[in-house]
């Protein structure tokens, strides 16, 4: 996973009907950038089964020291 | 007893008006005088309901002097973080959108509380939409910190931090999606408690972001806490993800020690570039822990930096989901760095932001793992103390995003896992400002977190410091 560039987040922005202009664009893939970075290691990695509720499994699981 | 009921804690006057020994009305009326005092320099409260509150203390009165006590909290006055929806009652949110906006429900956790015998004294202070760290607000001001009225609260339940240190409420509901409850408890120097997702029900409560959204209180003691906890907690139909199954004696919880228990210290990112005053903090905790017979172990976490990124992507998405309509039709009434942090989500693809939900199952379980030798975690909540109202108001400029992950850099992977975490006073720089940490616990086992904080209260006296207004 890749961060989006300026130009992507503006079509993406467009896509999800709240056009951003070019300065705003710019804003949001330097800010939400670093999140990218941070995640791509974990990005495109997961097994094909694995749901969102795993959470709630591993959660109710008794963890005893 | 105090000659000023206002500074008793919430245990203390709860029972003081069960025994008759002060009036709900003479208790509300010195939250009131001190509100008088106060408000004006803090902007702590959103809204003061000085008539209805004396009048609901004198009902309280007049029952229990006909022997009826409707719960626990009789007739105890208390203001929360004006985003639990109360019928009949304005919910701003903190925002201009919902300025005039009318509750026809009541939040689950607030019902609960008013079951108990808890009166209203009135709303407090927050970030707009809960989605700030300082306690900034374009809309309502800033709120500002008791103990240094140029420093900020923290945020997002920035009233509920302010309300509970100046000692004009007694506690309050906070909520905690990255950090909210506990940022404003370390600025301010308060207990907060974030609950493990699903351990209170949020039906009625502003949302956020679903998954990472929950309801806890801030308060002056690890006690309170837990007898506040021990009235929230609970499945509740409204809310089918609160978890169902009995629930611990909290409040028996807190009588335990620390001995026999083992605390972990983070060999890494926790420790990592701290704020001098606030790692001597940490030091002087981990040692108080140790002479209270607690053993201390180092422990190597799995990739902070990683949870935290997951954690701003599944909120960025979901709270852009939720504000999409009024980001449409009302963007000129955001401020303008809720603005530019809901536009944020805009800009994640739908893969990235499943993949974030779908890692947290094993996320967690590397945790729980890693932390399979000990009892809770300790970590600073910030890794400064409270900076000046000034230096943090970045609004949407460039500084913005620095100031909100310096600031959040510790509480956001805990939000990612779903974890309970308890921030206790742990200190005072040497400019008087308060500094906080954070017990992190297993899933649902907020029990253990009231124990070893509980212990440490008895052990200082941080908690107890009661600011002096100027």
């Amino acid at each position: 996973m890749t961060r989006p560039t300026a130009k992507e987040v503006k079509a993406m922005a467009d896509v999800a009907g709240l056009p951003v202009d070019t300065d705003v664009a710019t804003r949001i893939a330097n800010s939400i950038g670093p999140a990218f970075d941070a995640f791509a290691a974990i990005a495109g990695t997961l097994p094909f089964d694995l749901e969102p509720s795993t959470f709630a499994v591993v959660q109710a699981e008794k963890v005893a020291k | 007893m105090s000659t000023e009921p206002a500074l008793m804690s919430l245990t203390s006057v709860a029972k003081a008006i069960a025994d008759k020994h002060v009036s709900s009305r003479e208790v509300t009326q010195s939250c009131l005088d001190r509100i008088a005092r106060w408000q004006p320099r803090l902007n702590a409260f959103m809204a003061i309901e000085a008539e209805g509150a004396l009048k609901a203390a004198d009902a309280a009165d007049a029952a229990l002097a006909k022997g009826i006590r409707h719960g626990v909290l009789h007739g105890v006055p208390l203001a929360h973080k004006d985003m639990y929806y109360e019928a009949g009652k304005v919910v701003t949110c903190g925002s201009r959108i919902r300025r005039d906006f009318v509750a026809t429900t009541t939040e689950t956790a607030l019902k609960r509380l008013k079951d108990a015998g808890t009166i209203r004294l009135g709303s407090l202070q927050m970030a707009e939409f809960a989605y700030g760290p300082t306690g900034h607000n374009s809309h309502y001001g800033p709120v500002h910190n008791p103990f240094a009225l140029d420093r900020i609260t923290g945020g997002s339940s920035s009233g509920s931090g302010s309300a509970v240190a100046a000692r004009l409420t007694f506690a309050a509901l906070g909520s905690d999606t990255g950090g909210s409850i506990r940022m404003p408890a370390h600025f301010c120097g308060v207990t907060g408690l974030k609950t493990t997702v699903g351990r209170t029900s949020r039906a009625g409560a502003m949302p956020l972001s679903q998954s990472l959204d929950t309801v806890g209180p801030l308060a002056r003691t690890v006690g309170d806490c837990a007898v506040l906890l021990g009235l929230m907690a609970g499945a509740d139909p409204a809310d089918p993800t609160a978890i169902s199954g009995p629930l611990p004696d909290y409040v028996a919880a807190t009588t335990g020690s620390v001995k026999g228990l083992t605390i972990g210290v983070p060999a890494a990112f926790y420790v990592d570039d701290l704020d001098a005053e606030v790692a001597g903090v940490l030091d002087a905790t981990i040692a108080v822990f140790k002479r209270e017979g607690a053993n201390v172990v180092r422990v190597e976490l799995p990739d902070q930096r990683q949870l935290s990124a997951a954690s701003q992507l599944v909120l960025a998405v979901e709270a852009a989901a939720l504000h999409k309509r009024w980001m449409i039709e009302r963007p000129q009434d955001y401020g303008p760095q809720v603005l530019m942090r809901l536009q944020n989500g805009l800009a994640i693809p739908g893969v990235s932001y499943l993949e974030a939900l779908r890692w947290r199952g094993p996320a967690l379980a590397a945790h729980l793992a890693a932390v399979a030798e000990v009892d809770a975690v300790i970590a600073p909540v910030s890794p400064v103390p409270a900076p000046t109202i000034a230096e943090s108001d970045v609004g949407n400029s460039p500084d913005a995003d620095a100031v909100i992950q310096r600031l959040t850099r510790f509480t956001r992977p805990i939000n990612y896992l779903g974890l309970p975490s308890l921030s206790i006073p742990s200190g005072f720089t040497r400019a008087g400002l308060p500094v906080g940490m954070q017990l992190i616990g297993r899933s649902f086992d907020e029990a253990t977190l009231l124990r070893i904080g509980a212990a440490f209260q008895r052990a200082t006296d941080f908690h107890d410091r009661v600011p002096q207004l100027k």
